[in-house]
């Protein structure tokens, strides 16, 4: 059994492998919403089980980045790569069939659901029964149900949260309620994960358990993209950092390099 | 285990659900052994609203998406029967199956452009939809009588029956919303259903996290709205051949905005609620004609238009989840039906 | 076609764009303040003429009859709010909607109880006789109601564009929280935005009598009338409803002029549907401040 130490080194020297094992390749993208410049030319490559953390100050273009990936918003300049797919142009739906999921920093847990019917969403993709054998339950519905229910009972336990199935999820605390999302995100099954500002509003202990979730989904080949402006809470995590300052990538390392990087401490961590 | 708990309480209350849909039927079937043939053709209205608002339901209530146009799709069905039957000696189950197609082919085609839009405009353009219909309907005289309408539409028949008998009729039409009611409770159950629910703006829902979650958010749409369309064609259908005539002032806005107020006043949480509010609406309006005379004589019909309007406004004031809200969790208890 | 042709379309449309400017501007005033479609503005329409009809049959002189009538009127607006709509503040917009189909109803009734099923007319203001004008027929009544319609537009412009109570009201709708903290009574401000849309459309009710007579079921055509102004335009600008409400009418108009049968009235819901689909908010909508 390897040490969470131990994992992370091997996942720095995975950086350097072939561009073969490259999941999503970001190449010079550039957004804006009318006269404001969100991302000026940002490129950077994901290679397959890493854990990158873009950090940056809010309003550098960090969540824009995640939606530009995940395919809520459109791309204008530049290109984005996942598994020999162009992104543009492919709605999100079928982003996210394609292996690419994402955490809301504001859950948007489905409020008129249970917490368990809200990971059963998530088995979406599981499912091949259309209206017609829904509405006359037929076998295969009849099979999907069970399979999804499963599965996203599975996905609750993963969190630690199948005690609560069947609440709703408004009771839940909020630290609960990120890991009900991150259970539903996770029952989609897919191999990128796109988590924005997943530390925010958490207690201290439940920081320490969602990043051993974090570790352990990465254990099990996932790749994670966290976006975070809170600094101190992602070194001990990610294994390639990238600083967003102003829409403009201004560094990209280890977490070790950049907390020595000068334009970083200037730019962000001097004055955090 | 307490998943298990939760599984086999969950598979009671189906039984229960089922159990609750038998007892309706039971119920419904034997209503016209008791009583005279007024109330049976009040009861048919009742029962072909009803059909209508379940469409209304799904689509307002799980998909969050308005429609102000459903007595388009409503007349399609209506004159495709009365058309077919009439000029072109078609059987009318064939016109009936004719006419659901072509409703639902047209909210098919119509339907991806239409979800473009949201909220008010969507209301405003499934308004604007409707007036074509409505203004094409009354032009078209060659085919469709125009502003005088269609007459002697046969009745339908099956079997020897005769369903000009309105308690035929009647029964015909209840067997159908029930069997629609069955497929609407399914599906509501359903994936389909949670799927539905999580592209819910107006309840909870988020289209951009069932997007990310792999839901096609505007194929859903559109298959609901074909649902639907399907669902009032075929309850505009048997409306035409009940009748036995059919012109335009049926499948104005009116009828559009009644099958959204039943919707409302029955609750959006479940296609049961199509029933309270059909019940409702046409109750208060048969009491109104039949007992307000008694009380008070003058000009027919203005004072059933204000104690039709005031009863509106109250129940829409007191009631805002809908009757459904006064019954018990058998009704809206969704997670046992998971 | 040949030049009176011509003109008496143009001046059909320049009619029949009044008018369809006019009901929109009723739905402008309401929307603008509290985000609500209010389907009982054609209601306000119906009294608006119904009671100036029967205030000038009983001998009072045009202009005191419109008074008493906006008056009137803009009490029953009054009530629809104070009543209907604020109990139901904090409901869904969809419910507020249909309390004012409630309020329709109800006021049919009443109309209904008053006046009976008969049609109801007007001669022309001040009994302005046909103008023949190069072969085209310009009827009495349509100068009043192209100028009252001007005079509504001005109106408004004047009083959202320049005055604090104006200004005030429209912070409503676009800044709830800062026109609250401003101190400005939201509530109050939509009862007046109710008011005054009930008087405007008693007015054009009053205009539009001569020419189109009235009864107690009229409402819901002008209704819809005036939503497809307001929406084709967009509802949350002024000028949008009038441009809305022009382009209308005019092209129903020509349409009225070309083809034949009933097919012009596809003309104003079909232009909706593509303007729509093309601008989703209307041709002059600010995107964002339409619900």
């Amino acid at each position: 059994m390897k040490t969470d130490s131990a994992v992370v080194k091997d996942a720095v020297t995975s950086k350097k492998v072939a561009s073969d094992k490259l999941l999503l390749k970001v190449e010079d993208v550039s957004m804006r919403f009318g006269v404001l410049a969100v991302l000026k030319g940002v490129s950077f490559s994901v290679p397959k089980g890493n854990i990158l953390v873009i950090i940056g100050p809010n309003g550098a273009g960090k969540s824009t980045l995640l939606k530009l990936i995940s395919g809520l918003l459109s791309l204008q300049e530049g290109e984005i790569w996942f598994k020999q797919h162009r992104l543009s142009k492919i709605p999100p739906h079928r982003i996210s069939s394609l292996g690419i999921t994402q955490l809301f920093q504001d859950v948007q847990l489905f409020s008129s659901m249970s917490v368990i019917e809200n990971v059963m969403v998530g088995c979406h993709l599981r499912t091949r029964a259309g209206f017609l054998s829904a509405g006359l339950k037929l076998p295969q519905a009849q099979a999907d149900e069970q399979r999804i229910l499963k599965r996203a009972m599975s996905k609750l336990s993963l969190v630690g949260l199948e005690q609560k199935a069947w609440d709703n999820p408004a009771g839940l605390s909020w630290g609960q309620q990120k890991l009900v999302g991150l259970a539903r995100a996770l029952a989609t099954g897919s191999d990128l994960l796109l988590l924005d500002e997943p530390y925010s509003g958490l207690l201290a202990d439940e920081i320490d358990k969602l990043n051993q979730l974090i570790l352990q989904l990465q254990r099990q080949g996932m790749t994670i993209l966290i976006v975070e402006h809170l600094t101190d809470v992602l070194m001990g995590i990610g294994n390639q950092v990238i600083v967003l300052d102003y829409g403009e990538k201004i560094a990209e390392g280890t977490p070790d390099e950049i907390q020595r990087n000068k334009r970083v401490i200037d730019a962000y961590l001097g004055s955090g | 285990m307490n998943a298990f708990r939760e599984i086999s309480s969950k598979i009671s209350a189906v039984k229960l659900q089922n159990r609750v849909i038998a007892l309706f039927a039971l119920v419904m079937m034997t209503i016209p052994l008791g009583i005279g043939p007024y109330p049976i053709s009040a009861m048919v209205d009742v029962g072909l609203y009803s059909i209508v608002t379940i469409g209304i339901i799904l689509l307002m209530g799980f998909a969050g998406q308005i429609s102000i146009g459903h007595a388009a799709f409503f007349g399609i069905g209506a004159y495709t029967s009365a058309i077919l039957t009439t000029h072109y000696q078609f059987s009318p189950w064939l016109a009936l199956f004719l006419g659901a197609a072509l409703s639902g082919g047209i909210a098919a085609a119509i339907g991806r452009a239409m979800f473009r839009l949201h909220g008010l405009m969507l209301a405003g353009i499934t308004l604007a939809l409707n007036l074509v219909f409505y203004h094409l309907v009354c032009s078209m005289i060659g085919l469709t009588g125009g502003a005088m309408g269609l007459i002697n539409i046969p009745p339908l028949i099956l079997g020897g029956f005769n369903f000009s008998r309105s308690f035929l009729t009647y029964y015909m039409v209840w067997i159908i919303a029930i069997v629609i009611l069955g497929f609407s409770l399914n599906l509501a159950d359903s994936q389909v259903g949670r799927t539905l629910r999580s592209m819910n703006t107006h309840a909870g829902g988020s289209e951009n996290a069932a997007q990310v979650l792999g839901i096609n958010v505007n194929s859903y749409k559109v298959q609901i709205l074909v649902l639907s369309a399907v669902y009032a064609s075929i309850a505009g259908s048997i409306y035409a051949h009940h009748a036995r005539v059919v012109e335009p002032g049926t499948f104005f806005i009116p009828f559009s905005v009644m099958v959204v107020i039943m919707a409302l006043l029955g609750g959006l949480r479940s296609p049961w609620g199509a029933f309270l509010g059909a019940g409702l609406m046409i109750g208060v309006r048969e009491f109104l004609w039949e007992v307000m005379p008694v009380f008070v004589t003058g000009v027919t019909g203005a004072y059933e238009l204000i104690a039709y309007g005031v009863i509106l406004i109250l129940a829409l004031l007191f009631l805002p989840r809908g009757l459904i809200s006064l019954f018990g969790r058998a009704f809206t208890k969704r997670r046992a039906t998971v | 076609m040949d030049f009176p042709n011509a003109l008496q379309i143009f001046i059909s449309g320049a009619n029949l764009g009044a008018i369809y400017t006019a009901l929109g501007l009723g739905f402008f005033v309401i929307y603008s303040v509290t985000r609500l479609v209010n389907l009982a503005q054609g209601e306000f329409v119906m009294l608006g003429g119904m009671l100036t009809v029967s205030f000038y049959k009983m001998g009072i002189p045009l202009v005191p009859s419109i008074t008493l009538a906006v008056i009137i009127s803009g009490l029953a607006g009054a009530g629809l709010y104070r009543f209907i709509i604020y109990p139901a503040r904090g409901y869904s917009r969809l419910t507020q909607l249909l309390l004012t189909v409630g309020f329709v109803f109800a006021i049919q009734g009443v109309a209904l109880l008053i006046w009976g099923w008969d049609f109801r007319s007007l001669p022309a203001f001040f009994n302005t006789p046909c103008i023949q004008l190069w072969g085209a027929t310009i009827f009495g009544q349509t100068p009043w109601v192209i100028g009252a319609t001007l005079v509504m537009v001005i109106g408004l412009f004047f009083f959202f564009g320049r005055t604090i109570q104006g200004k005030a009201l429209r912070a409503c709708a676009n800044e709830p929280l800062g026109a609250r903290t401003m101190g400005v009574n939201i509530d109050r401000m939509a009862l007046y935005s109710f008011i005054m849309a009930a008087g405007l459309g008693a007015v054009v009710g009053a205009m539009i009598t001569p020419l189109t007579m009235t009864s107690y079921s009229m409402g819901w055509s002008l209704t819809i009338k005036g939503v497809l102004a307001a929406f084709v335009g967009g509802i949350n600008r002024a000028e949008g409803v009038i441009l809305g409400g022009v382009a209308l009418g005019m092209m129903e108009a020509a349409a009225a002029g070309m083809v034949p049968g009933g097919y012009h009235n596809v003309i104003a819901p079909g232009i909706l549907i593509v303007v729509l689909l093309l601008r989703p908010h209307g041709i002059l909508a600010i995107p964002g401040r339409v619900e």
